[in-house]
């Protein structure tokens, strides 16, 4: 799951993968457009609904947190 | 009398643009900057990059605190709407000391109002673009100072066509931006014709609601004209599966090729629709039946 997940993440933000930081909306890395693909192919790919109220600038401060959001989306 | 003041209004990608551009080219005017959040957007970095350059930031959310804070502006002030929802009342656009031009996202006159690039897209426009212009009392009626034009991709949802028209909006700005702050710009009036459509904020295409039975074609320019991700701005999309209305989660085209046997994937609630699209690809919905 995390490989498909850094996958999506690198199809649209090369830079993201290799961000160590903890802000990458403030340090601009990605942007809500970006986020926006991410959050659309992440719900393809494991069939799982994100609700805006998870699409907040904390569950993508880094790709870290991504998987953390999927992987409790899964569990639920 | 040059501008002594630059007061910058909005929110997203072009504010941000905008914000660094204007506060690079200060010096060459002399002039005060401000910026002024209205709406809050949980991604926006405008604060940050105001507190990074400098940039005094004031941040007034109720649209009362607003007009009264801009109507005790005295200097001879330059206000830039850029993506910006708060409509400024007639007292404040009549300032003499006041100077305020909009972006609006499409080729003024054509879609006035709100959620333009959703109703080019829904309406199956080939092109689209940009406007600068003064602003008046009446909503996106003052003349044009410049505009720009784009091709709408066959594929192009609502918010990449939104990201898209917010790039080519700096791009103009920063070709204007000397003529209007030295006002010398040759801004042309719109001549549209009286009781033309405008678009409104409750609006939604095809009232958010289509019927299975209907071309393809006309079902994905709607998905794509209200997909904004998760910002919520219109009402998931419904329609009727075996008689009982369902709301669509999902969307997206694929080559025919994926198609599965069963074309419904799921069980009694939730499930995926695929629908021929042209020769090669289907239209495959995710959906959820509503109670």
């Amino acid at each position: 799951m995390e490989e498909r997940v850094l996958e999506i993440l690198e199809e649209h933000c090369e830079e993201a993968i290799d961000y160590d930081g903890d802000s990458m909306m403030e340090d601009g890395v990605i942007d809500s457009f970006t986020v926006i693909n991410v959050v659309s192919d992440l719900e393809d790919e494991f069939d799982i609904e994100i609700d805006a109220k998870y699409v907040i600038a904390e569950n993508f401060r880094n790709k870290e947190a991504i998987i953390d959001l999927v992987k409790r989306l899964l569990e639920e | 009398m040059a501008f002594q003041k630059v007061v910058i209004i909005g929110y997203g990608k072009v504010t941000g643009d905008i914000l660094i551009y204007v506060k690079a080219r200060q010096k060459d005017y002399g002039c005060q900057l401000e910026f002024i959040e209205h709406e809050i957007h949980p991604f926006s970095i405008t604060e940050k990059i105001c507190s990074e350059n400098e940039i005094p930031f004031v941040r007034i959310e109720d649209k009362r605190e607003l007009a009264a804070y801009l109507h005790k502006i005295r200097e001879k002030t330059l206000l830039i709407s850029a993506s910006n929802n708060f409509l400024f009342p007639k007292s404040l656009v009549e300032k003499e000391n006041v100077t305020i031009i909009n972006f609006h996202n499409a080729l003024l006159p054509a879609y006035p109002g709100r959620n333009a690039p959703s109703w080019v897209i829904f309406m199956g426009e080939k092109e689209t673009g940009i406007t600068w212009h003064y602003v008046t009392a009446g909503i996106d009626e003052g003349n044009i100072i410049i505009q720009r034009t784009c091709a709408i991709g066959e594929d192009v949802k609502a918010y990449e066509l939104t990201e898209q028209l917010m790039t080519l909006a700096y791009e103009a700005f920063k070709a204007c931006f000397d003529m209007v702050m030295e006002e010398r710009a040759e801004a042309r009036e719109q001549g549209f014709e009286p009781g033309r459509r405008m678009y409104r904020s409750y609006e939604v295409p095809s009232d958010g609601v289509f019927d299975l039975t209907e071309d393809t074609a006309q079902i994905y320019r709607l998905l794509r004209s209200v997909d904004y991700g998760k910002a919520g701005i219109f009402p998931v999309l419904r329609t009727k599966i075996d008689g009982q209305a369902a709301q669509i989660l999902r969307y997206r085209k694929v080559p025919a090729a994926k198609q599965p046997a069963i074309s419904d994937g799921g069980n009694e609630t939730e499930g995926f629709i695929y629908l021929p699209l042209g020769e090669d690809s289907m239209l495959k919905l995710k959906y959820r039946k509503m109670e």
